[in-house]
């Protein structure tokens, strides 16, 4: 959808406009749960739909109707980390045995891979690897220094190759 | 890479649409019955909304644009309105200037999960939200009942 549709769209959603807020819902669902399906995992589901109900409730609070996504990003970040963190099905661990972007090692099934890691990690690595951001704008969104983010990743992917080539 | 994904079906959609409109109220239930014969019954708006609203008289398509409808609806009392609607399999959003409708249905064990949202457009819906969701539960069971033998 052309950026200045967009803009209208949420224009229109924030207004309060029903047909508008059910296209808006379908534009950024699959975003979501791209976001929320890594990092809350069995409960993926329950994430993105908790994510959604906070970007809708808190919709009118959006002053760049532009930067919708990047505005949902934050949210669904913080939403899928706090209902993976409650249903404690997670054993907390360091960011361990993860491949980087790019490595021959990514045909690996990444579910077993985060299956061991703490949603907060997970975040680290989704944010970094399937969305592309920098440290610095991952540690801006998850409120940790980008120097945290970038040693947790360097250490997992080194454990990562470690274990490979045993 | 195959990174998971979460989907979210109609039903979760839907609740997202009631959270996000003011006074909104969502009456949800499992009915004993396949998707296809519920959506079935909640898809024939014209024939079928009349019986399953008490407050709806009758409903008739005037424009058809794929996905898009456009329904003339009259209520009792001489209420009528005109509503923009979105209608595919196991989704449906009606609006007019001051009426918000919705239906949802997804497949839930040998069931169907089938949930309705009502809400109005009016000045001051938000500060009447709690007496405005208490209002519409009585609707939406009412209609879920309806549906419920409409699909036995």
């Amino acid at each position: 959808m052309p950026e200045p549709d967009r803009t209208e769209l949420v224009c229109a959603a924030q207004r309060g406009d029903a047909i508008a807020m059910q296209e808006l819902l379908g534009l950024l669902t699959p975003y979501v749960g791209r976001l929320c399906g890594p990092i809350a995992l069995d409960d993926g589901a329950d994430a993105t739909q908790e994510a959604l109900i906070a970007i809708f409730r808190n919709l009118g609070q959006l002053t760049e109707p532009a930067a919708v996504f990047g505005w949902a990003r934050a949210i669904a970040v913080r939403e899928a980390v706090r209902v993976a963190r409650r249903s404690r099905r997670v054993v907390p661990a360091e960011l361990a045995d993860v491949p980087a972007a790019g490595d021959a090692e990514l045909s690996v099934d990444i579910r077993d891979v985060l299956d061991r890691l703490a949603p907060e990690h997970r975040a680290i690595l989704v944010l970094r690897d399937v969305e592309g951001l920098d440290e610095q704008t991952v540690g801006e969104l998850l409120k940790v220094p980008a120097g945290t983010v970038k040693s947790r990743l360097f250490r997992a992917r080194r454990s990562f190759r470690k274990e490979w080539d045993r | 890479m195959n990174w998971p994904v979460a989907d979210l079906d109609p039903v979760r959609r839907l609740r997202v649409l009631a959270a996000g409109l003011p006074g909104a109220f969502l009456a949800e239930s499992v009915l004993d019955a396949p998707f296809d014969r519920v959506w079935a019954v909640a898809a024939d708006l014209e024939h079928e909304l009349p019986l399953l609203l008490r407050n709806v008289r009758s409903l008739r398509i005037v424009q058809a644009d794929g996905e898009n409808l456009v329904a003339d609806i009259a209520g009792h009392f001489f209420l009528r309105d005109t509503f923009d609607v979105v209608l595919r399999p196991g989704w449906c959003v009606m609006q007019s200037a001051r009426v918000v409708g919705g239906m949802a249905a997804v497949t839930e064990g040998t069931g169907t999960r089938f949930a309705f949202l009502g809400a109005l457009r009016v000045p001051g819906t938000r500060p009447a939200a709690p007496v405005l969701r208490k209002v519409g539960q009585p609707v939406g069971r009412g209609l879920l009942g309806r549906l419920r033998d409409r699909v036995a």
